[in-house]
């Protein structure tokens, strides 16, 4: 009654006194609390209770400890996940808000992270709020049938994150390296959730994160420069989140399920088992790309199967494999195209075609340091 | 964040537990058997809350008075003459009397201090 004795006062001051109060405070008091039973439906689940508890010297440190508690935290967390990686958001939208939220990040690193402008992070970030509100997307995980498509939503927006960071294509390396470090760290929250039923998927992510993030630090010389697998330096590759990446790869075997996600690990594994370039299990890894291609029949994992079959059947027949893919549109203009083909033509010793090829690789790359190392190819090249 | 009420609201009952204890009786607990008693406190109530079980509950400061009509005059003065006084309140809610009564037996403050607690059945609209 009191809230609507303060709008009846809202309303009479602009409106005149209605003839017959009465029956309209009843009216009002009736209207709003249909307000508040559908505000409720979509409150966040920040409870009332909360603010409460927090008055009174009996309940105020239990509230606390219930709240500050570890399990507490990683549920808000974890909701907070499916809130920024909501579908109704774009996925940069759900990345920067990630960022922002769940990481911690401020507003100019995540510009950096993304070699964007704050401007359009912060627009990035309206939007998204914009939409949660639009939608009243709840605080919640979601249960049922939408968990598994929204928790593939969730593991797409880390990977995003994560390859933002392992990709070398742009921004500072510590930086890089912190949102690979954030990807692994929101999948371990997922990982560690009780009422998550099927982990497959999330075990294979993180798999697949952590055999990568292995090699983050030998990926390039001490001059910055972009160095291939075969000529990195296996013994700065860390042991320990190898490890963990095996770990979980292991856990993905154990039910008979198969994804993107589990085969682009066990690939990685293979690289990480191998003690050199030369002895990697190529045929192992040729076959993990045939399954793949079953599910992805993308030029992209054409391209990286090409290498596999170069070191199984030859170099010959993997030219021949990325003769068919070469009018694609996604692969005339892609560089690790171009010069995958001018590696093929060196070992070949077709050093007219493989220079070619470096010249079109070169044009298309926006990296310097990639560049460089092409342009060095080149210049190899040339004299032979 | 999940500190909700009990899902089964229909068949919930809210009650009121009030605490009665002596008033001197926290000064003689020495400072370790009191950081006990505090805890046990934090424990029992932090249970409740998790439960869903606690509407609130808080400690009677004691500055309280008592507002009485006697001969058409109302007065006040102050709120007893006896040792006992009303250490605090709980707002709870259980499904019958018996799980009010329950819970009241569970507070481990009858493991330190002499101690009544009240179970009162608050009848709510319609009840």
């Amino acid at each position: 009654m009191q809230d609507s004795l303060v709008e009846a006062m809202k309303q009479w001051t602009y409106k005149g006194v209605p003839e017959n109060p009465s029956a309209w405070l009843f009216k009002v008091a009736k209207n709003k609390a249909l307000n508040v039973i559908n505000r409720e439906k979509y409150k966040r689940q920040y409870s009332s209770d909360v603010v409460h508890y927090m008055r009174s010297e009996w309940t105020a440190e239990p509230a606390m400890n219930h709240l500050f508690s570890e399990k507490e935290i990683l549920d808000d967390q974890l909701r907070m996940m499916f809130t920024c990686c909501h579908p109704s958001i774009s996925k940069d939208s759900q990345v920067a808000l990630t960022l922002k939220t769940l990481c911690g990040f401020s507003i100019p690193e995540i510009a950096k992270g993304f070699l964007t402008t704050e401007e359009n992070i912060k627009k990035r970030l309206v939007r998204a709020r914009q939409k949660i509100r639009e939608n009243k997307i709840p605080f919640e995980v979601p249960g049922g049938k939408d968990l598994d498509a929204r928790l593939e939503a969730v593991l797409e927006t880390i990977y995003l994150l994560f390859n933002e960071g392992y990709s070398a294509s742009h921004g500072n390396d510590v930086v890089r390296y912190q949102l690979c470090e954030e990807a692994i760290r929101l999948s371990e929250i997922i990982a560690s959730h009780e009422s998550l039923n099927d982990k497959f998927n999330v075990y294979a992510i993180l798999s697949l994160m952590y055999l990568n993030a292995s090699r983050f630090k030998a990926r390039t010389d001490n001059k910055g420069r972009i160095l291939t697998m075969a000529e990195q330096d296996r013994s700065l590759w860390d042991g320990l989140l190898m490890q963990r990446g095996f770990f979980y790869l292991e856990k993905t075997t154990t039910v008979e399920n198969i994804s993107v996600y589990q085969i682009l690990a066990a690939i990685s594994a293979h690289h990480c088992a191998a003690a050199d370039f030369e002895s990697t299990d190529w045929k192992g890894i040729l076959s993990l790309y045939g399954s793949l291609v079953r599910i992805d029949h993308s030029p992209v994992v054409l391209l990286n199967r090409a290498i596999a079959v170069s070191k199984v059947f030859g170099v010959s027949q993997a030219l021949d494999e990325l003769e068919k893919i070469k009018d694609d549109p996604t692969m005339a203009s892609y560089h690790l195209f171009y010069s995958t083909m001018a590696e093929f033509y060196t070992q070949t010793n077709q050093f007219q075609k493989a220079r070619n090829c470096l010249q079109k690789a070169i044009d298309l790359s926006s990296l310097e340091a990639e560049k460089d190392l092409l342009t060095e190819k080149l210049r190899a090249c040339i004299n032979k | 964040m999940s500190l909700r009420h009990n899902k089964n609201l229909k068949t919930m009952q809210d009650f009121l537990l009030i605490i009665r204890t002596e008033g001197d009786v926290w000064t003689s607990l020495s400072p370790e058997k009191l950081q006990e008693h505090i805890e046990k406190g934090t424990d029992y109530i932090g249970k409740l809350m998790k439960d869903g079980k606690l509407k609130s509950a808080a400690p009677l400061a004691n500055s309280s008075r008592i507002v009485s009509e006697s001969n058409g005059l109302i007065k006040d003065g102050p709120f007893n003459e006896t040792k006992e006084v009303i250490a605090g309140y709980f707002h709870i809610t259980a499904r019958d009397i018996d799980e009010a009564v329950d819970i009241a037996k569970a507070n481990p403050i009858f493991k330190d201090i002499p101690t009544k607690i009240e179970v009162h059945l608050m009848r709510a609209i319609g009840g």
